[in-house]
């Protein structure tokens, strides 16, 4: 955006393509080796160092992945001078080998799997009394890795949904109450994340479930943080969706009637705001369905009058919508 | 030595000229009558620098041509305090200036091979002085908008708007037509409803505006451009370069020039240019003749910086930069001052939560007291927010420490400038215009003993004049003069200057008669990085 290429000369470009095709070929016939040898079930530390070669190169190659893995539990656990502490080391290293490629390949499948393959197989240690010292280490060092993937990008759900993995195997868990600060800052850093927003969503359903968190107060705390980030950029779809999931039911009328006035101050300030035109006829429907008793027949009428205005509105803002918005008007969504 | 340039001066402008000339395959000689590198744009130890403000200063019988010109460049310099033990980790820059991320400087220095030289520093923050011992940081974009705690959300969605507004093509937008020229603060307050907070946030903080009567059209074009360089290399758009910033960028652009060829001289004094004509076919040349040294120097294309101008044979063509309209030139008065104690936005830590339980053990790291101070940052005062101080002009102060390695652990450097925008700041020293600012600057800090008043362990004052530049003698190939207009604007010195190189470096190239040899400004780089490597 605005960044210019960088020119290069014909003898650079022409030595980098004699490069390329030397890595071609030695790709190629790594490529033959290591399938031979996998037919032949060689299990041998030549083999090994041979699929940590392949696995740098193309970490997608689900089939050494998995010839790896039989030579760990083929060959190298079941020998008896490994102990269960060699094991532990193995499966570490390995980790790192992860880790290392991970940084390049944030969203492969089977990096990720063999991530929790190695997890899964760590042994009781280090000793009787502290059965799960080594597994808590392994896993500390896994939420480590995953925070920092997610500083590195944020809204990769591989990340997300590996982090929901490793909270809930923990052998010592972590609050909930430190979950929600960690998406506080996920959504602060940058609140078009509908990962962290979710993740949030999940963790305060869990925390007012349990009662450890005032759900009054909580939620009220959550309408003013989705309140800045929709003024902020009242563009952003993630913002409207959790506003949606706040609102829940919408069996406090209230409380619909609030949220309400509040998009449409903000829509009077930015009147070609899609969102919230379609928030404001979705919340004043629910307020029709639900809580037609509060009101009048004329304040009905006039409530049913002003959706029918917005989704004629909407059908002018975004018009390559159009369609949908007619339908909406039709047969307005419930809850 | 016959060559087929030479340049005459070693500031930023003109070691991007000799770079490019060399690497496009002319021979160069570069010259300067100092010992380093930079010129009017040097890094410079403490010690060097009270040797610099010395030779500008003292009474001597005779000057060199060169001392001349900088004595009239140079005026109303002084200096006091002790020159710190270490000076030699002091990297002190004649022309503090920080340069966006996305622009024609760092083009050149990835196009130049330049940037495998040195290392840069982000910079931290911009603040907004408010009153003694209170300074904000400015939000520069979406996230730090929807943090602010101080910020009514009304006041968010209007700042969020105007940004919008400026990070997109505004030219045909109807809020512009017609206030091309209306003074920005004007034009936000009036199009935008923005309060004066937010107004003078964006002036000069955002759009680094000089003064209450800037044009909108070219403070808008600025905006577009920071918001532009925001994220390439971090939340800020700015970068400053390791060891005082320009010098050393200068310094890297001279060892390409090198690398590709270019002959230096440096430290001896140009005695005479003249016209002669030389063989083999009695063909016009420059000749260049130094102090000191027994062979001349010919060549066909002669560029030279203002200071050697009197020793030109002819008035040069003055070459500047087609960019951006002139504001006109005005001088600016300069402080250099060492502290021991960092600056501290402590708006920062008002403006953010603490942590929703106390007790929890988080990776992330909650607010205190010691993150809100800052290495590498910009403080900026709006007209009229110092007493003592002017109401129409802004000034701005660029700090930095140890992060750009420009000054050892537990000190930094603070830099402050003022353009000379009327008749009646011209007439005070510089001492009387800044100290004000400085005085309210050091105010900024950790708070700490109030009976303990920080005082800089050094500073200097002086003011920078701009040269006249005079109409070019009727030549067929005149020398060429890089335009020394001393931009305005805090970010705009470095893009403005490669702007200037590159248009002199096709004046050269046409005087060498190579136009239809030479099609671009930096040759293609020899070699593809590598990727990946197994």
């Amino acid at each position: 955006h605005g960044v210019k290429r960088v020119r290069y000369s014909k003898e650079a470009l022409e030595a980098k393509r004699q490069r390329e095709q030397s890595k071609l070929k030695e790709y190629l016939a790594l490529n033959d080796d290591i399938l031979a040898r996998k037919k032949n079930r060689d299990y041998s530390q030549e083999a090994f160092e041979l699929s940590t070669r392949m696995l740098r190169i193309n970490p997608e190659f689900i089939t050494v992945w998995n010839y790896r893995r039989d030579m760990f539990l083929g060959e190298i656990f079941p020998k008896r001078y490994v102990s269960s502490s060699d094991v532990n080391d193995l499966l570490t290293e390995d980790l790192n080998l992860t880790t290392a490629l991970l940084k390049q390949h944030p969203k492969v499948y089977s990096i990720w799997n063999h991530r929790r393959w190695c997890l899964e197989y760590v042994p009781d240690g280090p000793s009787e009394e502290d059965p799960h010292g080594w597994r808590t280490a392994n896993w500390n060092k896994e939420l480590f890795v995953v925070e920092k993937m997610l500083e590195g990008d944020s809204r990769n759900f591989h990340a997300w949904n590996y982090r929901r993995y490793i909270l809930a195997s923990m052998p010592v868990r972590r609050s909930e109450q430190s979950e929600l600060v960690y998406t506080k800052r996920k959504i602060e850093a940058n609140f078009s994340n509908f990962s962290a927003w979710h993740q949030r969503s999940k963790v305060l359903a869990s925390l007012w479930e349990k009662n450890e968190l005032d759900p009054v107060k909580s939620r009220e705390a959550e309408f003013d943080l989705v309140k800045n980030a929709m003024y902020t950029d009242p563009g952003d779809q993630s913002v409207w969706i959790y506003h949606r999931w706040l609102i829940g039911e919408g069996n406090d009328a209230a409380l619909l009637d609030r949220e309400i006035s509040s998009i449409q101050e903000l829509l009077d300030e930015q009147p070609d705001s899609k969102w919230c035109m379609e928030s404001i006829a979705y919340y004043k429907n629910i307020l029709l369905q639900k809580h037609s008793a509060k009101l009048s027949e004329g304040e009905q009428r006039e409530v049913a009058a002003s959706c029918v205005k917005l989704f004629d509105e909407l059908q002018l803002v975004d018009p390559e919508r159009k369609q949908r918005y007619v339908e909406l008007c039709k047969d307005p969504p419930i809850s | 030595m016959d060559l087929d340039v030479a340049v005459l001066g070693t500031g930023l402008t003109e070691s991007i000229v000799a770079a490019a000339l060399s690497k496009a395959g002319y021979k160069v000689g570069h010259l300067d009558a100092n010992p380093y590198y930079g010129a009017d744009d040097a890094s410079l130890s403490v010690d060097e620098l009270v040797q610099w403000a010395d030779e500008r200063t003292k009474c001597d019988a005779e000057f060199s041509p060169y001392i001349s010109r900088q004595r009239e460049r140079f005026t109303d310099i002084s200096y006091s305090g002790t020159v710190p033990a270490q000076s030699r980790q002091y990297a002190l820059s004649l022309c503090p200036t920080i340069v966006p991320s996305v622009g024609p400087l760092i083009d050149s220095l990835i196009a130049s091979g330049v940037s495998r030289y040195g290392g840069f520093k982000l910079l931290e923050r911009v603040a907004l002085y408010e009153s003694p011992g209170v300074a904000k940081p400015v939000p520069g974009n979406k996230e730090d908008i929807f943090k602010d705690k101080q910020l009514s959300l009304l006041h968010k969605r209007r700042l969020m708007r105007f940004l919008m507004f400026a990070g997109g093509e505004f030219e045909d937008k109807p809020e512009l037509q017609g206030h091309e020229q209306t003074p920005f603060p004007t034009f936000l307050k009036e199009k935008f409803s923005l309060d004066d907070t937010a107004v003078r946030a964006i002036a000069y903080a955002i759009a680094f505006c000089a003064s209450t009567s800037d044009p909108t059209l070219p403070a808008l074009h600025r905006i577009r451009r920071y918001l532009r360089s925001t994220g390439r290399y971090g939340p800020s758009p700015f970068l400053f370069g390791h060891y005082g910033g320009i010098g050393e960028i200068a310094q890297g652009f001279c060892r390409t020039a090198a690398v590709a060829g270019a002959t230096y001289v440096l430290g001896r004094q140009v005695i005479s240019t003249q016209v002669v004509e030389a063989p083999p076919e009695g063909s016009r040349k420059y000749r260049v003749t130094i102090d000191e040294l027994s062979e001349h120097i010919e060549c066909d294309v002669l560029i030279s910086s203002a200071d050697y101008t009197s020793l030109l044979p002819s008035r040069p063509l003055a070459v500047s930069n087609m960019s951006v309209s002139s504001p006109g030139d005005y001088p600016v008065a300069r402080c250099i001052a060492i502290l021991d104690c960092p600056l501290a936005f402590t708006g920062l830590v008002a403006a953010t939560e603490p942590a929703e339980d106390p007790e929890i053990q988080d990776s992330g790291t909650s607010p205190d007291p010691q993150s809100a101070t800052v290495d590498t940052a910009v403080l900026v005062f709006p007209p009229g927010t110092v007493s003592d101080g002017s109401q129409s002009t802004a000034v701005h102060v660029l700090v930095t420490g140890e992060g750009s390695v420009s000054a050892p652990g537990g000190k930094w450097v603070i830099y402050l400038s003022m353009p000379l925008l009327d008749e009646e700041m011209k007439a005070q020293t510089p001492e009387q215009l800044l100290r004000p600012y400085l005085n309210a600057a050091l105010t900024i800090t950790l708070p700490h003993a109030a009976e303990d008043r920080l005082e800089p362990l050094f500073m200097l004052f002086y003011k920078q004049h701009p040269t006249t530049v005079l109409m070019p003698s009727d030549d067929e190939s005149p020398p060429l003069l890089p335009d020394p207009s001393i931009p305005l604007y805090l970010p705009e010195m470095a893009d403005s200057s490669v702007h200037v190189a590159e248009a002199t470096f096709w004046r050269a190239i046409e005087q060498l008669k190579a136009a239809d040899v030479i099609d671009s400004f930096w040759p293609p780089l020899d070699v593809v990085e590598e990727e990946d490597e197994w």
